[in-house]
């Protein structure tokens, strides 16, 4: 590169707006502003270079980090950083607002996610911008489910039965088609987490949408292993905190108490979860979603999900599992006889697809690519060529 | 007792070899499997099994129901390791048996011998747990990737196989009543109980064609057929080829069959012939997609032609791609494993394929019963077994009289060979023609030994000891006897007085018992290996 090159380079990057502030690498400043305190004009440059840290005047290397300073670490980011549009659509009793971004082309895929009890819809908000890495043109949509997030009820009890969170989950789809004016469903992936997976297997089941569902999937949620969860629960309820001082608290508290293992996760799927009581002095942020309020219904959204997962027809099913893989006897044998996609991430926690996002969107797309129709390819059938007449049956062949 | 001996009876007590003899066993397996083809040929009788999947004590039973080796030659389609709690012991004890018995035991590779699964079903954990490091999981994934991909069963009897085992209350003639015809397929218990006999179907055919036993129909003949193969009388089914050559020297034998393909999985769309899954390039982790992938991942479905696996792997293919299949490759079955079967074995597409499982209670959980299936030896041929299979370019109308029988004599297949080629054009011909099959080869016969899980413990899991120490401690003392007989002649030699004979002799029965002793304990390899070496001083100082 010659000299002219170079200062030409430089002036024109001096004219560009300064690089977008990225939230893993803002995460990384952070970490590394902590850890490392290196000045700014320091060895950084020397190290690349020569691959020694000269201690300069102004460093003292050997320095413990002093006081926490308030970093970035733990701010919330805002939703619009994933989803391009969010949604308020009005139903008999329910205002079902959800993250949207609408599909590039007409025949792109629609994904479909539903979250876990006590989440929110922007639990699939790093999923989504990993998939939009892998599947531009596919669209996403991410409602809250009733009695979390912003969607509201007019009634006054808490109904959460399967059936029903189901319904709205159909209803969610089918307004958003409505107020885009879609001429028909564009091919839909289902994707549930937890409770979510519960939900999206009986929208599957039920076949609320129609044959527009080209697969399920389901994250971290197995029968068998739900049930046996649920007795701990309320005491897994009872120990985590009842309120936070800030959202920064709230997420750093699901970040060190490895609720979530991945800290851009939770920056932004943690706020739509607490909300704020009393004035801005005295502000303590509680839990948007009582979840020990919802424990009648915890047996109606796990029972017989086995079955229901395995029985669907015509349509892709996938199971995503964190840790190791605790099938229960029906998905065991199924899995052997090769009825669904299974994949185990050892190193996640329950929040799979918040904990490792990149992973799951290779798999999920994957997974799409897959079931999708319209792509499929076969090799042709041997009547049909024949039909053709592009082969001759054997007795008429010389 | 050499130390592989040793290695196996360690092994069959379901206790782990140290790390530096897993080394050495999996450096040994590797030079063998790197031999091996592709598709490695198995002569008939054999023994073939489906997963296993770390079932240690399952797999004992099935030794144990089947005939143990050497007495039994066995063929395993792979998945031997992962969910099961002893993946490690039945892999070691597999792979060290195929290094004893080479030709006594086939294993071909299944879709958990790799890297990317066997981290995340149990495999690797397992050795982690069980030598505190990755190392002995890297030796078995490299023996892995040396597997082969498929078995030609070659030289199959149309003919159930003679039973071999003998249980002691084994009285098949009284729980059954006796049939008439050709008894095709035998399902046995764990016991050797007959529990069911199938006849083979006869067909109605010309009386020239009678003689001949018959070739299973491709297409059942009441099924309403395609006007293509209803047009075609077997009778006259190839006007291009010579009348029967009555006065040919040859006469097949009538208990001939093609050969069985054995592959963990199934086809693939981009496989036609068997050759092009020799042309693979077997040495490397399973990948994700291709004919390689295809082999360990597809199963077979009710379907037409091909369709895309739920499994996220490999393919789902109909009777139609199997039937094709198994006439341009000369089979008569294709035997895959794959599958959890309720029963053990499933027989599909009008016997055009099986699948057979061998892991009782699969996951100490799922409830079903195993099976194997045996296959018996062709005797009739005076045991000479044709090695021209899987389609090597000769091709005939399949149930047309002298097109089946020339293959067995080289002489009369050259003929014939020219005879097909000038009529048909070879290959290229039958892979036109092949929209039209009406016959394909006969299905062996074969025996299948349905067995249960191993005995439980109070808890749920596998009893812990599965081989009777006496049973060890006999083993041991036999081969010292060998020892003892090597030992006398090396005295001989030495020309050592009978008193320093006798000296010898105690010090090495001593030991033997030592090392029984020793084993009989868990986990001290030490004072074993300790054993050993002091034997192998003796040893040395006797020559």
């Amino acid at each position: 590169m010659s000299a002219l090159q170079r200062s030409f380079a430089k002036a024109h990057l001096q004219n560009l707006p300064a690089p977008p502030d990225v939230f893993d690498e803002a995460e990384e400043d952070a970490v590394n502003e902590e850890h490392l305190p290196l000045s700014k004009n320091g060895s950084s440059s020397s190290a690349s270079s020569t691959g020694t840290i000269t201690a300069s005047a102004e460093q003292n290397l050997f320095e413990r980090p002093s006081v926490r300073r308030p970093t970035l670490q733990y701010e919330p980011l805002p939703w619009q950083n994933f989803f391009e549009q969010e949604l308020f659509l009005k139903g008999d009793i329910i205002r079902s607002h959800a993250y949207f971004t609408p599909p590039a082309t007409a025949g792109a895929p629609l994904f479909c996610f539903h979250h876990g009890a006590g989440a929110s819809g922007l639990s699939f908000a790093l999923l989504t911008s990993a998939l939009k890495v892998v599947l531009p043109e596919a669209g996403f949509l991410s409602p809250d489910c009733r009695g979390h997030g912003l969607t509201t009820t007019t009634t006054s009890g808490l109904d959460l039965r399967l059936e029903t969170l189901a319904a709205d989950l159909a209803f969610v789809v089918n307004a958003t088609s409505t107020k885009f004016a879609w001429p028909k469903l564009p091919p839909i992936v289902l994707l549930g987490h937890s409770l979510g997976g519960a939900v999206v297997t009986e929208v599957a089941e039920r076949k609320l949408l129609a044959n527009s569902v080209l697969g399920y999937g389901v994250l971290d949620v197995v029968e068998g292993s739900a049930i046996d969860a649920l007795q701990s629960m309320e005491q897994y309820l009872s120990a985590r905190p009842k309120s936070f001082a800030s959202i920064t608290s709230g997420i750093e508290w699901h970040v060190r108490s490895r609720t979530l293992k991945n800290t851009s996760s939770a920056r932004v799927s943690v706020p739509p979860l607490l909300v704020q009581e009393g004035t801005d002095n005295a502000a303590s942020f509680t839990w948007r979603t009582d979840l020990s309020a919802t424990k009648p219904f915890w047996e109606n959204w796990f029972t017989g999900l086995s079955s229901k997962f395995l029985s669907v027809p015509g349509a892709g099913k996938l199971l995503i599992l964190a840790g190791t893989d605790r099938l229960d006897k029906e998905l065991m044998i199924g899995q052997m006889q090769g009825k669904y996609q299974l994949q185990v991430f050892p190193e996640a926690g329950h929040f799979v697809h918040e904990d490792q996002p990149e992973k799951t969107a290779m798999i999920v797309a994957d997974f799409f690519r897959r079931n999708d129709r319209s792509t499929l390819v076969l090799p042709p059938k041997v009547d049909d060529l024949i039909k053709q007449g592009k082969l001759k049956p054997a007795n008429q062949a010389k | 007792m050499s130390d592989l001996d040793r290695a196996i009876a360690q092994l069959r007590a379901c206790r782990p070899i140290p790390e530096p003899q897993v080394r050495e066993l999996c450096y040994r397996a590797r030079e063998l499997l790197i031999e091996e083809s592709n598709v490695v040929t198995v002569d008939a009788p054999v023994t073939i099994c489906g997963d296993i999947h770390g079932q240690f004590h399952d797999l004992m039973e099935l030794f144990r129901v089947a005939g143990d080796v050497p007495d039994t030659s066995y063929l395993f389609m792979g998945d031997f390791v992962d969910r099961g709690f002893y993946s490690l012991e039945s892999f070691l004890l597999l792979l060290c048996l195929k290094v004893r018995y080479p030709d006594r035991v086939t294993l071909i590779r299944g879709n958990h011998e790799s890297r990317q699964i066997t981290t995340v079903y149990g495999f690797y954990d397992e050795c982690v747990r069980k030598y505190g490091s990755a190392n002995v999981w890297r030796y078995c994934c490299e023996v892995f990737d040396y597997l082969a991909l498929g078995a030609l069963v070659l030289g199959a009897s149309t003919e159930v196989p003679e039973n071999r085992i003998q249980q002691s209350n084994y009285d098949t003639q009284t729980t059954l009543p006796d049939i008439e015809g050709e008894i095709e397929c035998e399902v046995l218990d764990a016991n050797g109980e007959v529990r069911e006999k199938i006849l083979r179907r006869q067909f109605n055919l010309a009386p020239a064609q009678t003689s001949r036993i018959g070739p299973a129909p491709d297409r059942d003949p009441n099924e309403p057929s395609s006007p293509i193969t209803s047009s075609i009388p077997p009778s006259q089914s190839s006007p291009s080829q010579p009348q029967p050559q009555t006065g040919s020297l040859f006469k097949p034998p009538p208990t001939t069959t093609g050969a069985l393909l054995c592959v963990h999985g199934g086809l693939s769309p981009l496989i036609s012939h068997l050759n092009a899954i020799r042309l693979l390039d077997r040495k490397q982790e399973v990948p994700h997609e291709g004919a390689m992938c295809d082999l360990l991942w597809s199963d077979p479905d009710d379907i037409e032609g091909w369709g895309l696996s739920p499994r996220g792997a490999g393919f789902l293919f109909g009777a139609d791609i199997v039937r094709k299949f198994n006439h341009q490759n000369d089979l008569s079955m294709i035997c895959r494993a794959h599958q959890l079967v309720m029963e053990g074995y499933k027989e599909m597409f009008e016997k055009q394929i099986v699948t057979v499982w061998s892991a009782p209670n699969y996951c100490y959980r799922c409830g079903n019963v195993a099976a194997v299936m045996e296959v018996g030896e062709d005797g009739s041929n005076g045991g000479s077994v044709r090695r021209v299979a899987g389609g090597e370019g000769r091709r005939e109308m399949v149930g047309a009289e002298p097109g089946m029988g020339s293959r067995n004599v080289v002489g009369d297949g050259q003929t014939n060979g020219q005879q097909v080629n000038g009529g048909g054009g070879g290959g290229g011909a039958s892979a036109e023609g092949s929209g039209a099959v009406v016959w394909n080869l006969a299905t062996p016969g074969r025996r299948y030994r349905v067995f249960e899980a191993a005995p439980q413990g109070t808890r749920g899991m596998p009893a812990k000891k599965p081989v009777e120490r006496q049973d060890v401690t006999v083993r041991k003392l036999s081969a010292f006897r060998a020892d003892e007989y090597r030992s006398d002649v090396t005295c001989e030699m030495l020309g050592l007085s009978a008193a320093q004979r006798a000296v010898l002799k105690v010090l090495l029965l001593w030991l033997a018992s030592a090392t029984c002793i020793d084993s009989s304990r868990c986990g001290l390899y030490r004072a074993e290996s300790d054993a050993a070496l002091s034997a192998g001083t003796v040893e040395d100082a006797d020559v």
